[in-house]
């Protein structure tokens, strides 16, 4: 079943030169225990599609609803990691974390218990009473999942969450969240990750949809069955990234049959 | 003439969260550059219009009796204006000079920097007195000192600011331009031409704006302070004064409308149309003037450059408005990314401060009382017994400073907040903000105290005219913290459902901490300035006088060559406290602001 409906949505800003349209009727599911990667070029919308979905944005047209209630103010029930961490400077970890459940009217005790198991579920021990600036890019950014988590949300929202890491940082964090995920006991059960790595959408996702250039619609809905742990080098691996990148370039033409044999380099982004 | 902010486009990797980031989280923080000039407009000419109205109805004046003051009133003007000529053209060779050897040479850096920000925290004005005496007395009979003196105090009104906005841009100034500059050979003028002058132009237009501002301020002030004094300087200062202890309200309310007829002049015909010429000159991205983005702190080590990059951090969130005392100082002993320890020191650390600084007093005044003992004739009863009032008057006097910083904090905290977070708001109150401002409030201190303070008590009449001098350090230093709240956090709040109280403990009041504390540090700055001409005026029958430190140096300087031991004393004890409460209080809330509630 599904638990956010993203139905004919457009959205369109009003500029001083009129109005720019952003994205154009889109349409999609996120069904229970899903992985949905979201893919495409810079300015598609990729983001604001997620600020649509948790309600701190209101589309121009259509509609979005989660667990069949429309989506009108900043859902509960969602939370969301931030590209740039979006960590208070002036919190500590422990503070940062407990950020959400503050607002949700948690008692202290309460709010300290449940601090102390996600910071612990992301391997913060140690960092409890650091300030972000004193940690390195890759814990800061385990703090934003941690206060992601520890509101236990239904859907799990990431907005490109390893953009601003170095490689390698990414590289490991990435298998924590598959690791996380895979984990009965925590809490979402569904992830929407916006990214413009089709590698790491690859990686990480059971769905990816593909979205075009400005104004941004949806390419394509491309399914990922391969088996987990995936193997990057390995060659339905490298078909499918060749796919996607295909769709993306080509703004939807059937993709060359001759490009499949590794013409495109690993690694690539948009 | 392309008038888009970049800051109003839409950015192409993420267009949205309009709300969160809201248009005037991210915009252009200068005062008077492209807001609507119709509303500027209107304003200016309803300032004077709603005052003529009301004292035609008020008193019975008609505008015949009001425009026959207008030849007087324009000619007081025009010194005033010859005088604020001559600082600013001083100020500007100044800052220059100063500003580009402090900026090339790191000898010239490592000393002028530091003295700058001494010589800008020091109550500037509580020296006029004295200027104004000696320079007398150099030049008797002649209005050539008095003129000097006044001439003197707007510029040290005017440059600091000019100076660190030199300073700044040239130290700020990308490595790849200058090694652009350096590869291609560019060399002596040429250089000036297309690099060094391009790099400085555009702080140094809006640094004009702002000195010209807090230039008005002073000069109206030091004029009304000259009518203490057997030779009043002409201007429209002294002409307000004059005009207003005799109760003459046509007389003052056309100098009231002359003075605004030419602010509004100098800001359509100068202000804006060289703002947007400097606006070209912009080399980064940041929105224009001092409302940048965040700067990364500097690789490098080493004090001076540490030092260099909270000045400039400091500068690009609005921090030096005006003025930015004694910050550069703070940032010296501050280690960036260490965690602040130390416990919150206890009342009894201020306590013992505050003895320390009562015996400071007592010692100071008796070294004055002795030496001028020994150097001069023996010190006159009456005045040895205004010099044992000191440390009392300064007592009441830094209580009045506190006591009108807690009123501007409790009006302006609110009202930035609402300016900056409603954009209605913003587009109807910044235009009268901005104008009401511009205005010079000490040309309305002769009305204070001579009409008001039936009603108000001289006390409180004290007290609103220190308000004037510092509310407006405070909501615009406020006004661009809560501007410069990073979106991403903002937006990251309404997330995770943070909203009313909780928003503001945890997120707003935290985020907008450090612009609070420059603000308020250059808010005391100011009230320490005002309180020369707040608490003490004396105009034929009419006379303000509460017992404050402002007021024994002017008894002192009226008082003549006997006085002189009066005001040294009161003047040493005014400079402790200053520079105690900088020390003491200032400086460990800035550290501990830059320290912990900085973004990056």
């Amino acid at each position: 079943m599904a638990i956010i409906r993203v139905d004919h949505v457009d959205k369109s800003f009003p500029t001083r030169h009129g109005t720019i349209a952003i994205m154009q009727d889109i349409t999609f599911e996120v069904k229970d225990a899903d992985f949905l990667a979201i893919v495409g070029p810079s300015g598609c919308g990729k983001s604001t599609l997620l600020r649509l979905v948790q309600g701190l944005d209101h589309p121009t047209a259509g509609t979005i609803s989660f667990r069949d209630q429309r989506v009108d103010t900043v859902a509960k029930g969602m939370a969301m990691v931030f590209q740039n961490f979006a960590l208070f400077p002036w919190l500590t970890v422990n503070q940062n974390v407990a950020f959400g459940l503050e607002a949700l009217g948690w008692d202290p005790e309460r709010i300290a218990a449940q601090v102390e198991r996600y910071v612990s579920v992301t391997g913060l021990d140690g960092f409890e009473e650091a300030y972000p600036r004193e940690i390195s890019g890759g814990m800061r950014q385990r703090v934003g999942l941690a206060r992601a988590l520890a509101v236990e949300p239904t859907v799990l929202l990431m907005d490109e969450p390893f953009s601003a890491l170095d490689a390698l940082t990414a590289e490991g964090l990435r298998e924590e969240v598959l690791q996380l995920w895979r984990d009965p006991q925590l809490p979402p059960e569904a992830v929407v990750l916006v990214t413009h790595n089709i590698e790491e959408a690859i990686q990480l996702a059971d769905r990816v949809i593909v979205l075009s250039r400005r104004p941004g619609h949806v390419l394509a809905e491309v399914p990922v069955d391969l088996p987990r742990p995936r193997d990057r080098k390995s060659a339905p691996f490298y078909d499918l990234t060749d796919r996607v990148y295909s769709l993306i370039t080509e703004g939807g033409a059937p993709p060359s049959p001759p490009a499949a044999g590794g013409t495109v380099p690993p690694g690539r982004t948009l | 003439m392309t008038n888009e902010a970049p800051s109003a486009e839409v950015r192409s990797d993420r267009p949205a969260h309009p709300r969160a980031s809201a248009p005037n989280l991210a915009r252009d923080t200068r005062p008077f550059h492209r807001r609507s000039a119709f509303r500027s407009a209107v304003l200016y000419a309803g300032l004077p219009l709603a005052f003529g109205v009301y004292a035609s109805v008020h008193d019975g004046l008609t505008v015949g009796s009001i425009t026959g003051y207008f030849p007087l009133a324009s000619v007081d003007l025009f010194y005033s204006f010859l005088r604020m000529v001559a600082a600013y053209a001083l100020s500007l060779g100044f800052a220059l000079a100063y500003g580009y050897y402090a900026a090339t040479r790191r000898t010239g850096e490592r000393v002028m920097i530091p003295v700058l920000d001494i010589l800008q925290s020091v109550p500037i004005l509580g020296f006029f007195p004295f200027a104004v005496a000696i320079l007398a007395a150099a030049t008797p009979g002649s209005f050539v000192g008095p003129n000097f003196a006044s001439v003197f105090l707007i510029f040290t009104s005017m440059a600091w600011n000019m100076v660190f906005g030199v300073y700044e841009s040239l130290k700020t100034l990308p490595s790849e331009l200058k090694e652009a500059a350096e590869t291609f050979r560019l060399r002596g003028m040429l250089l000036f031409r297309r690099v060094l002058f391009p790099a400085t132009v555009n702080r140094l237009v809006y640094n004009t704006v702002l000195s010209w501002t807090a230039g008005w301020f002073f000069l109206v002030e030091a004029e009304i302070f000259t009518t203490n004094t057997s030779n009043a300087l002409a201007g429209i200062g002294s002409y307000l004064s004059f005009a207003a202890s005799a109760g003459n309200g046509a007389k003052f309310l056309a100098g009231i409308i002359v003075l605004v007829v030419l602010i509004a002049v100098l800001d359509f015909a100068c202000w804006r149309p060289l703002s947007r010429w400097a606006d070209r000159f912009r080399y980064d991205t940041a929105p224009a003037g001092e409302g940048g983005g965040i700067v990364t702190p500097g690789e490098h080590p080493g004090r001076i450059r540490r030092a260099t990059s909270y000045v400039t951090r400091g500068v690009r969130s609005g921090v030096s408005r005006i003025r930015t005392p004694f910050v550069q100082l703070a940032a010296f002993t501050t280690r960036p990314g260490r965690p602040l320890k130390g416990p919150r020191r206890p009342i009894a650390y201020y306590a013992a401060a505050g003895a320390v600084l009562v015996f400071c007093w007592i010692m100071l005044i008796a070294i004055v009382v002795a030496v001028f003992g020994v150097f001069t004739s023996p010190i006159a009863a009456p005045v040895r017994h205004d010099i044992a009032l000191v440390p009392e008057a300064m007592g009441a006097s830094i209580l009045r400073v506190a006591a009108a910083y807690t009123i501007c904090l409790a009006i302006s905290l609110p009202l930035a907040i609402v300016v900056a977070r409603s954009s209605r708001a913003e587009r109807y109150g910044m235009p009268a903000i901005e104008v009401v401002a511009s205005f010079p409030a000490t040309a309305l201190f002769p009305v204070i105290i001579f009409v008001l303070v039936p009603y108000l008590t001289p006390n409180g009449a004290a007290i609103l005219m220190l308000l004037t001098g510092m509310m407006w350090y405070l909501f615009f230093n406020i006004l661009s913290g809560v501007r410069q709240l990073p979106p991403d956090l903002v937006e990251a709040a309404r997330s995770y459902g943070l909203r009313g109280r909780q928003f503001y403990r945890r997120v707003l009041l935290p985020g907008i901490f450090p612009a609070l504390i420059t603000g308020s540090i250059t808010a005391f700055g100011g009230g320490w300035n005002t309180l020369i001409v707040a608490e003490y005026l004396s105009l034929g029958k009419s006379q303000l006088s509460v017992i404050g430190i402002g007021q024994l140096i002017d008894i002192g300087n009226a008082l003549g060559g006997a006085g002189n031991a009066l005001m040294a004393a009161a003047l040493l004890t005014l400079v402790a406290t200053v520079v105690a409460i900088n020390e003491l209080l200032w400086k460990p809330l800035y550290r501990r602001a830059v320290e912990r509630y900085r973004y990056d």
